[in-house]
């Protein structure tokens, strides 16, 4: 399995011209943390929530690219319709996923999860793998490069700022389920307290499978996202959770500031390392600042100690 | 039948060990070469049960001292004509030194954190050693000795290893040490008013792990002479070591015996790695954490007493 | 001839593993207010929680209104019209008093009538109003069981169960809870009173019951209980 050879490498390689720029950088590099941000947004609601780390997460992500692929091909629509087809396909994905399997393990510690979705991890992957070989895809239009110049220097590519505020609005819709709806109180209630949840007539764990289904959502909302700006193959789904842990880990569990912001430092740490220590360094470059702020403030940036 | 097993429990222990001692008078070429990797994946998964299963850390990234271990090996035997097992034991060395600069960055929180760190670890170090001219980068660089041991001599570095490795764990479960696991494992809160260090307990069996893992991994690449960082650094070792230990019967001294068993059995009739094989294991894995959460041997001692070595002093 | 509105039969319950309540039986008729009594460990919480669903039974039945509700899970039990007031009040901290009221309710009322009948509550209680936008967390311990028990109602119980409400809460505080308590009582609902202050409890109580070492070892009308009884069934001398 090749995780080191980024498809995430190739941000900076797509037009073929690196980029010199120092604000351009800055740019993208915050265009960027607003895709990083969306998906990370899922993992952090699981783990706030139903206290399960979802090894998986990368690779559910992926499944929303490859579900995307396929309905595409087989409409023959532009990768942007794909959304109202794979967002309730991932829905459903989740919801029986939390139902079936990781209901029957919440409340039992960690390990069981752990390893029950890295299992599940295993199989999605080469499930993946027999299915699509292991050539990589993408879901690439000729949008997918366009540019937006704004000075003479900067341009912003589309695609970028698409994501970002995909990323943004993705947020502010899950502040308002989890703020206004009785859907989101139960599954906040759930998490404080799940033995007064349920004396309040939730039935906690059918509320656990709807926190999942919303989490792939925004999974498959990131797979799609990704799948246009990167190429993507069955293996690629690991790099995209050690990308979702590293902004939860910066910006802080449990925060929906936290995600973003999170997201845009690790971006913005990739892109300017590459650009000092060069691409081949980039996803290194994450890496280290990961395990710094895992040394220094572990709770992250607006997590609660 | 369960008394008689007791009773005569050092008796069987006996007769398997000189069973392995002797299968290079008796066995195939290819029987040696099973028990070989037996050997090396006994050892191997004893130390990540040792984590997962006693000190409750579950490493994801026992592959970062595989590597090392591995490359130290190719290394000093290629570059400075060091022997192969002095340079094994280097690989376990430097393992350790890895494994103290990594817990500086991932004992701070949650077991979460532990499990992500430790993998995090293992991709920085694939990029790193991909990158890195000294080793070739990523084509990959040959194990090659000034004299190369026989498949005989390393079959019995690996026994060592693997039985060493098997002993090593359980005079640990039945020290001072293997005590304080224990506790933990029951309640760690209450543990550590008890006076046991919890921090030490846990830094101890990932430094021990590290070594063994690292020294193991040396021996490993001196049996397949070549090692490349995609595959030396790659998670699919980890993959491999949750399934032995997680059907086997995680917290069990047995258990990654029997799931070594299966998994060497078991990878031989699927042909190793190939995507049918990795989706069989992760679903049995899924099945069993389900249903039968303590592995093979966990459940048959849960449901009629079978254990055939306890970590208990009697 | 009055309705029975619920019937603890014969009930055996086992807690972590260890028996915890032996051969339990209790009747509470409808529009009264039944007393478990017993000092700590006795098993009271451990009556409630069983009734409630979140432990199970080994043996015996409990009938809610003639119906079976032994082996239902809680949120099935609410449904049925059983709401308590748990041990510890258990408000969800990170939720205001008014989402804590709004959770409250079963799901399937619509938003206009949870909201009417969260102004209701606020008449009751004025001081969850002022409280309404503040977490629950912030609240104090008094403040939290009020929300406890207003909470409970939320779901329009028939009959609701307190476990230990006046735990940790100033005498006057207690005085204000038993007086909504008996208002409470008065507008039609059925009460199971857990607690270990005996006299107020016994005095509110048209039946009492006093648990010790989990087993039934003095039931009836408390104003036919004397002293002597009490004090030897609560404490086993």
């Amino acid at each position: 399995m090749d995780s080191s050879e980024g498809a995430v490498g190739s941000i900076l390689e797509w037009e073929g011209v690196l980029m010199e720029n120092f604000y351009q950088l800055i740019l993208n590099g915050v265009l960027l943390g607003g895709l990083y941000a969306t998906i990370a947004m899922g993992l952090s609601t699981i783990l706030g929530i139903v206290k399960v780390i979802n090894l998986a997460h990368g690779d559910l992500m992926i499944l929303g690219s490859y579900l995307s692929f396929v309905f595409m091909h087989w409409i023959g629509v532009n990768p942007f319709w794909t959304f109202f087809l794979v967002i309730p396909a991932m829905f459903f994905i989740g919801f029986f996923i939390q139902s079936l399997i990781l209901n029957r393990v919440v409340g039992k510690g960690m390990e069981p999860s752990l390893i029950l979705t890295f299992g599940l991890s295993i199989i999605i992957q080469n499930s993946l793998l027999l299915f699509f070989t292991p050539d990589s895809r993408s879901l690439m239009t000729p949008l997918s490069v366009k540019t937006i110049p704004i000075t003479e220097f900067l341009n912003i590519p589309l695609l970028y700022l698409v994501n970002f505020f995909v990323a943004l609005g993705a947020i502010f819709i899950l502040h308002l389920i989890f703020q206004k709806t009785y859907l989101g109180r139960a599954i906040r209630a759930a998490s404080d307290d799940e033995i007064a949840a349920k004396l309040m007539g939730i039935n906690t764990k059918r509320i656990y499978a709807f926190a999942m289904g919303i989490a792939m959502m925004t999974a498959g909302v990131a797979g799609v996202l990704v799948g246009m700006a990167f190429l993507f193959y069955p293996h690629t789904g690991p790099q995209y959770l050690i990308i979702a842990f590293g902004v939860m880990v910066i910006g802080g569990l449990g925060s929906m500031k936290g995600t973003f912001i999170g997201g845009l430092i690790l971006a913005l740490s990739q892109l300017i390392g590459a650009q000092l220590l060069g691409i081949g360094n980039q996803l290194l470059c994450g890496y280290i600042v990961l395990l710094i702020v895992l040394a220094i403030r572990p709770q992250g940036v607006f997590g609660e100690g | 039948m369960r008394e008689k097993i007791h009773k005569f429990r050092w008796y069987i222990l006996g007769l398997l060990l000189v069973g392995l001692l002797t299968v290079p008078v008796w066995g195939s070429d290819y029987v040696v070469l099973l028990c070989l990797l037996f050997c090396l994946y006994l050892a191997l998964s004893q130390m990540w049960n040792l984590l997962a299963g006693y000190s409750g850390l579950i490493s994801l990234g026992q592959q970062a001292f595989i590597g090392i271990g591995g490359y130290t090996v190719a290394v000093m035997a290629s570059y400075y004509g060091m022997h192969v097992w002095v340079g094994s034991l280097m690989g376990g060395f430097f393992s350790i030194l890895l494994a103290l600069f990594m817990s500086l960055f991932i004992f701070r929180m949650k077991g979460l954190y532990f499990a992500i760190g430790t993998w995090v670890f293992a991709e920085a170090l694939t990029i790193w050693f991909g990158n890195w001219k000294y080793v070739n980068s990523g084509m990959g660089m040959f194990v090659n000795p000034t004299n190369p041991p026989s498949i005989t001599m390393t079959y019995y570095a690996s026994l060592i290893i693997g039985v060493g490795a098997f002993i090593f764990v359980y005079v640990i479960l039945r020290s001072k040490l293997g005590l304080g696991l224990m506790a933990m494992r029951d309640n760690e809160v209450v543990s550590e008013t008890m006076g046991v260090e919890v921090f030490r307990s846990k830094l101890y069996c990932f430094l021990i792990g590290a070594f063994v893992t690292g020294t193991t991994a040396g021996v490993l690449y001196v049996f397949q002479v070549f090692i490349y960082p995609y595959k030396a650094f790659a998670i699919d070792w980890t993959v491999t070591l949750v399934f032995i230990v997680v059907i086997g019967g995680i917290g069990t001294i047995e258990g990654p015996v029997v799931g070594t068993l299966i998994f060497v059995f078991l990878s031989q009739w699927l042909a190793e790695y190939s995507s049918v094989s990795l989706i069989i294991l992760g679903t049995i894995a899924i099945v069993v954490i389900l249903v039968a959460p303590r592995g093979i041997m966990g459940t048959l001692h849960e449901k009629i007493g079978f254990e055939i070595l306890s970590p208990r002093r009697e | 001839m009055e309705n029975i509105v619920l019937r603890v039969k014969n009930i055996d319950v086992y807690y972590k593993g260890l028996q915890a309540l032996w051969n339990v039986s209790l009747e509470l008729k409808e529009g009264k207010i039944v007393s478990i009594i017993g000092s700590n460990g006795s098993g009271k919480s451990t009556l409630l929680n069983a009734i409630s669903g979140l432990l199970p039974l080994t043996c015996g039945t409990i009938e809610l209104f003639g119906e079976r509700i032994d082996g239902l899970a809680p949120h099935e039990i609410v449904s049925r019209g059983i709401s308590l007031v748990p041990e510890g009040r258990r408000v969800f901290p990170r939720l205001t008093t008014y989402e804590n009221l709004f959770i409250g309710s079963y799901p399937l009322k619509s938003r206009s009538t949870k909201n009417k009948l969260i102004d209701r509550l606020y008449e009751v209680f004025p001081i969850l109003k002022e409280r309404q936008n503040q977490k629950a967390r912030f609240l104090s311990g008094g403040e939290q069981q009020i929300l406890a028990i207003a909470r409970a109602l939320m779901s329009n119980p028939t009959l609701i169960l307190c476990d230990e409400i006046s735990l940790g809460l100033a005498p006057l505080i207690i005085k204000e809870i038993y007086f909504q308590l008996r208002r409470i009582n008065q507008e039609g609902n059925s009460i199971v009173l857990v607690e270990q202050d005996i006299k107020r409890s016994l005095k509110m109580s048209s039946q009492a019951y006093i648990l010790l070492g989990g087993r039934v070892v003095l039931e009836g009308d408390p104003t036919h209980f004397t002293e002597d009884q009490v004090k030897k069934a609560y404490f086993g001398i």
